[in-house]
């Protein structure tokens, strides 16, 4: 963010929110240009527009005093005018004028921290100066093109103002701090722990049968109250949406770029822009999303002639992809590369002591070996891991936003990353259970069933825990040795945690219902407990733990090996 | 009128003699017990000391971490400060308190056996530690103070709350 020491540290703030969005748009609308061009189309709809857009950058820099992105915006301006004249200069100027946009981006996200330094952009401008040169006529007819621009397009695209009036005159929207909304939000957690401490107040009242009139009218009273904080909730979280489009126009060009810089053909295809997420969920998803997309070009993609002698074609696609399911949205990455190599992962598994613990692994447990720290940034399955940074790093930012990652891939037709992000992060559906005295919350999303254990469905397999749940056989792990809670006494209740690989269950003693709790990030003193993903605050005022679902259905089933390390 | 008491007042203390300057420098400790011994840290680190409330376990937390502990609303990590300074792990007796100390950055609570008064100690009633203490490993007292019979064993909390362990990669942390 902005240092505070910097004396226009709000200014260029606004500057950034204002901008970064257009320049981000010109950046995807000159690549999706540069195809059209290539391709022989005129597509003049995309191109007229980019002109008001630069114009109003290069008004907002030169206010700021950002002399440097100024002049880098006028002459895109510049470019933009021997571009439009001069349809034969495209061949040469659209890879200049795409190179121009990315830059702008960059300069503009990068004065988020400070003014971008003076000469950031000089070896581009003299590129851009030299192109300009070798054709004066064009150069002049873009002159006379900046002289006269474009005012209605330039002051739509310029909202000064911090809202926009509406038809009646009102003001229709506003734009609010985001930290404003933060803070709501977390009084609005408060209320939700003060209004689960009232309910359980009101249980114990019940508990000892003094239905009166007042009781009744008590309870009249907390069930609107119910209504008005779920209301509250819903209108909440609705003004933290934000279309995840947001993250999504940045790829386009990293695609491209790390294509280029690797030699191979790649094309990025978008669907589900408009599914909207949680404002928190959108800052955070963008990191392992990048990712997951270079690794998938410099590792899943083949090289050109490879594909060609596959029989595929020599420009891959990787497809990136959003879907809202009730109160989750799934993201998916794929590539239509060579896939992964089950045997590399198993034998690399096997190498650093994490063989499954089943004899023939199905091809979705192998694949879940894959987000082992270790594992992705070996050489054998290299194709996994990224420059340095490992699938269990990403899986694990991902488990932070309360998600999971999953794997899934075809050999030779490609691979298939998924992430599922919960719609929100304040809020969790949970369902609370009781292990050896202690209360923990488990995300619903994750829990595919509970059911009462009958001992004789229950056996040991090679000290593995095994139940038969409907028809099929799955892994049971006790909560209390698992969570260091406690010997195994007998446990009446099992909940069957959903996971892409194996459906695994966990014992515990007592269901305690479905609750609505309030998302407590764990203190970084904690360290990262590997079993809990967070923590809240439950009715009685004591704090319980949220269990990583997740990582307990992929088979995370260490404890003494990992407290030890 | 108000204001011009206000005015009368500042005008005396115009007048007053000037406070005589203290050569030494004053300590202000917050004192905890731990069985026998007297603790001191900083009452600038101090943001208060509360009653102990349920804690709760966090499964594979580090060592020194005893639990969470509900703080208005706020997941306060308690840190186990008797076995962090090689005493035995204690349960809460009703003299047991929560000191919750701001150290860089992080704020968490110091379960400890009983709260004093804060002391206000010169400084150079603190002496180093013995060298049995140093010998010991402790690296986390800094000093030990005489105050008439007592002695008071200053803790430099940095050092006490350095988790050892526990440096799994945290590329993936949120800030």
């Amino acid at each position: 963010m902005t240092g505070p020491d910097h004396p226009f540290a709000a200014l260029l703030a606004e500057y950034v929110a204002e901008c970064l969005p257009l320049a981000e748009e010109v950046v995807e609308q000159s690549l999706t240009l540069e195809r059209a061009w290539r391709d022989g189309q005129q597509a003049d709809d995309l191109f007229r527009p980019l002109k008001g857009t630069l114009h109003t950058i290069k008004g907002n820099s030169a206010m700021m005093g950002l002399t440097g992105l100024q002049t880098l915006a006028h002459r895109l301006e510049d470019l933009w005018g021997v571009l439009a004249d001069e349809p034969a200069s495209r061949d040469a100027g659209a890879a200049l004028f795409v190179r121009g946009t990315g830059l702008l981006a960059d300069l503009v996200r990068a004065t988020a921290s400070g003014p971008p330094p003076e000469g950031a952009a000089t070896d581009y401008l003299e590129e851009v100066g030299a192109f300009l040169v070798s054709d004066r006529g064009a150069r002049e007819a873009a002159r006379e093109e900046r002289r006269s621009p474009d005012r209605r397009t330039a002051d739509r695209r310029n909202p000064t103002a911090s809202g926009e009036i509406g038809a009646d005159g009102a003001v229709a929207t506003i734009r609010v701090d985001s930290r404003r909304l933060d803070a709501l939000l977390e009084s609005f957690g408060e209320a939700m722990i003060a209004h689960a401490g009232l309910g359980e107040a009101m249980r114990q009242l019940n508990v000892r049968r003094r239905s009166t009139a007042e009781m009744a009218q008590l309870e009249r009273a907390m069930l609107g109250l119910d209504r008005t904080l779920k209301r509250l909730e819903g209108a909440l979280m609705e003004t933290r949406l934000l279309p995840i489009a947001t993250v999504f126009s940045r790829f386009t060009r990293l695609v491209r770029d790390v294509a280029h810089s690797e030699g191979k053909q790649v094309r990025l295809e978008v669907a589900g822009g408009e599914t909207r997420l949680d404002k928190t969920v959108i800052d955070r998803v963008g990191e392992p999303l990048v990712h997951l997309i270079t690794n998938a070009v410099i590792h899943g993609i083949e090289r050109p002639d490879e594909r060609l002698a596959r029989g595929k074609a020599a420009e891959a696609v990787i497809t990136l992809r959003a879907v809202q399911r009730s109160d989750r949205v799934i993201l998916t990455v794929t590539d239509d590369g060579r896939g992964l190599d089950p045997e590399g992962i198993l034998r690399k598994a096997r190498a650093i002591g994490q063989a499954p613990a089943v004899e023939t692994p199905s091809l979705a447990e192998i694949y879940a070996l894959a987000f082992l720290p270790g594992l992705s940034t070996s050489e054998q399955v290299s194709h996994l891991s990224g420059r340095g940074v490992g699938l269990d790093v990403v899986a694990n930012s991902i488990r932070a936003l309360s998600g999971n990652l999953s794997v899934g891939s075809e050999p030779g037709r490609g691979t298939t990353f998924s992430l599922r992000l919960p719609l929100t992060v304040a809020v969790l559906r949970s369902l609370l259970v009781e292990v050896s005295c202690e209360r923990y919350a488990l995300p619903l999303a994750d829990v595919a069933e509970t059911v009462r254990v009958h001992p004789e469905a229950l056996h040991q397999v090679a000290r593995q825990g095994m139940m038969t749940w409907r028809g099929e056989v799955i892994p049971v792990m006790d909560g209390g040795l698992l969570l260091g809670g406690g010997a195994a006494q007998s446990r009446r209740y099992c909940v069957v945690l959903r996971s892409a690989a194996r459906h695994r269950g966990l014992l515990v003693d007592s269901l305690l219902g479905h609750h609505e709790v309030v998302v407590k990030a764990l203190d970084p003193s904690l360290g990262r407990p590997p079993a809990v993903a967070a923590a809240t605050i439950l009715g009685d005022g004591r704090v319980a733990c949220i269990l990583d679902t997740g990582r307990l259905a992929d088979g995370w089933v260490e404890p003494v090996a990992t407290a030890a390390s | 009128m108000a204001s011009d008491s206000i005015l009368d007042f500042a005008a005396q203390l115009s007048h007053a003699p000037a406070v005589p300057v203290v050569e030494e420098r004053e300590l202000r400790l917050v004192v905890f017990r731990l069985d026998h011994e007297e603790y001191a840290v900083p009452i600038q680190l101090v943001r208060e000391v509360v009653r102990v409330a349920d804690v709760t376990r966090v499964p594979h937390a580090p060592a020194h971490i005893r639990g969470v502990m509900n703080l208005r609303g706020r997941i306060l990590p308690i840190v186990e400060i008797r076995t962090r300074l090689g005493l035995s792990r204690a349960e809460p007796t009703p003299t047991s308190r929560v000191v919750v100390v701001e150290v860089a950055g992080r704020t968490v609570g110091l379960l400890v056996d009983a709260v004093g008064q804060v002391a206000r100690i010169g400084e150079r009633l603190v002496a180093a530690p013995p060298e049995e203490v140093r010998a010991a490993g402790v690296e986390a007292v800094t000093g030990v103070a005489r105050v008439g019979t007592r002695l008071l064993v200053l803790l430099d909390l940095e050092r006490v709350l350095a988790s050892a362990p526990s440096t799994a990669p945290s590329a993936a942390s949120q800030p």
